[in-house]
């Protein structure tokens, strides 16, 4: 990263103008309607100098951990043979195509209503919108998939499970790894609405109470500091490990 | 009298004419002897059906009529028959290192585990490519890949190397050099080789036996034994003199063809 240097000025730079625009917009507000960075930054202190903050921050992150783990194997697993199995695909690609149509809306609500106030409700409704993106795009990344060298494998008898792990996955991993980034970005959107309708705890209730008491500081206080973690997660865990993964190309540059 | 490896008897294929209508013969009644530690060459016009010719002896595509069997070597402990392949392109799997490309093909041929780390040491340095173990294959030149593709085949300890015109995507020099190469291997390997190409020079300079295949019909019509001494010099006249000898019987065969 620390090679990338036009880079992280050019985020430097966004990030100030923004914050400056920012600053310079709450101005021509009351400080209730829109707060400026210095309060949002009060306020975030008062948010992490109370202890109960982190337990409402481990409840919404145990939901979207799960919520993306689950989408990441049902997805991968469901793309991997639709893309493998052509019946399988005719059969599955209608599945797909009226979950990815059907209002995410609908399945927050149905989430409450069948499983009530648990960690269930918002990991279904987040699996249930974000699986079938997974599956979309590691289906279109078997449809690339290098035919010579399953050819390859073939010739040397491989067998199947040796086939999909040493040369179909490695070949799908650009494509899980985009799948990964846009599911934790809506996993964790859907998880907040979840919560925000019922559940009763997390982020997403936070937000509502401070609603209720219309208290945009708060609020912003919340949505940013989530914001920024999960950026952190993208950058720190997530491209140095894509990183890794596809060393073996990397190196070409050098 | 050394005993025959692959043994093609009458062999057919046919492909189903793209949009129906009758079906493409690409082998016709084709029939072949490889014996143990031959070098054999397939030689005719591109699309004549020689790879299809390879795809059948390894076992990924199915005959029409005839046989093919291939003889596993009286030494081989499980019986198990062993194809090596080598492919126009290398057919590396880029993410993985030099070494665990070979380990690929090791591990799909159920050679026990104890032995790989000396089959892939011994192969690499029989291409020349020793201490490439831990090296990714795009930082590899096409003809290092195309090593490293010899040594995968290599490592197995085929019972029969298949080899499809593995050079024609090199420059003409690298390819040169890995004829010369290849000859030198193949000294020390041992191994028996059923080789296609397009190219009667190629095919000669590396051949015991040479079979000449034709398109329409998919036939062999000719079979020739080069009778020549190894190590065999590239510039030697007497391969000169037999190349342009084939070269005139394969015009000869298409002018009747074309009648």
């Amino acid at each position: 990263m620390i090679k990338d240097k036009p880079g992280f000025l050019a985020g430097v730079l966004t990030l100030l103008a923004f914050v400056l625009l920012w600053q310079l917009v709450s101005l021509l507000f009351l400080a209730a309607f829109l707060p400026g960075p210095q309060e949002l930054i009060l306020r975030l202190i008062t948010v992490y100098s109370d202890p109960t903050s982190y337990t409402v921050v481990w409840d919404t992150l145990r939901r979207i951990i799960l919520g993306l783990g689950f989408s990441m194997v049902i997805g991968g697993i469901a793309g991997l043979i639709m893309g493998l199995h052509r019946h399988v695909e005719a059969f599955l690609d209608g599945w797909i195509m009226v979950l990815l149509t059907f209002p995410a809306i609908c399945w927050a609500f149905l989430g409450v209503l069948w499983f009530g106030l648990s960690d269930i409700g918002p990991v279904f409704t987040t699996v249930l919108i974000v699986f079938p993106f997974v599956a979309l795009n590691v289906w279109e990344g078997t449809k690339a998939i290098d035919k010579e060298v399953i050819d390859m494998a073939k010739v040397y008898k491989a067998n199947r499970h040796l086939i999909v792990r040493k040369v179909i996955v490695p070949q799908l991993m650009p494509y899980l790894f985009s799948s990964m980034r846009i599911a934790l970005s809506l996993s964790w959107k859907i998880v907040l609405v979840g919560e925000a309708f019922a559940v009763g705890s997390g982020v997403g209730q936070m937000l509502v109470f401070h609603f209720q008491d219309t208290r945009v500081d708060m609020m912003l206080a919340w949505g940013v500091s989530f914001m920024v973690f999960m950026v952190l997660v993208d950058v720190l865990i997530f491209r140095s490990w894509e990183r890794r993964a596809f060393r073996w190309r990397h190196q070409v540059a050098t | 009298m050394a005993s025959t490896v692959v043994h093609v008897d009458k062999l057919t294929k046919k492909f189903p004419a793209p949009g129906g209508g009758e079906e493409f013969v690409v082998l016709d009644a084709v029939s072949l002897d490889v014996k143990e530690g031959e070098f054999a060459s397939l030689v005719g016009p591109s699309g004549c059906g020689k790879s299809t010719l390879l795809n059948v002896i390894a076992g990924i595509e199915v005959e029409n009529e005839g046989s093919v069997t291939v003889y596993p070597a009286a030494e081989s402990a499980d019986g198990a028959i062993h194809v090596g392949y080598v492919f126009q392109s290398a057919r590396l799997l880029n993410w993985l290192t030099v070494e665990d490309n070979i380990r690929f093909a090791l591990e799909a041929q159920g050679v026990p585990r104890e032995q790989w780390r000396d089959r892939v040491t011994k192969y690499l340095e029989m291409v020349g490519l020793g201490g490439q173990e831990p090296n990714y294959p795009l930082n590899l030149s096409g003809g290092m890949q195309q090593r490293v593709a010899i040594a995968r085949a290599l490592a197995i300890e085929p019972d029969v190397l298949l080899m499809d015109e593995p050079f024609s995507h090199l420059d003409e020099i690298t390819a040169r050099k890995m004829r010369i190469d290849l000859m030198e291997i193949l000294e020390r390997a041992k191994t028996t080789i059923l080789f296609v190409t397009h190219d009667l020079r190629e095919a000669v300079y590396l051949s015991d036996d040479v079979y000449m295949m034709s398109t329409k019909p998919a036939r062999i019509f000719r079979h020739v034994n080069v009778d020549l001494p190894r190590p065999r010099q590239p510039e030697d006249p007497r391969l000169f003199d037999m190349e342009k000898e084939l070269v005139r019987e394969f015009f000869s065969v298409l002018e009747q063809q074309a009648e």
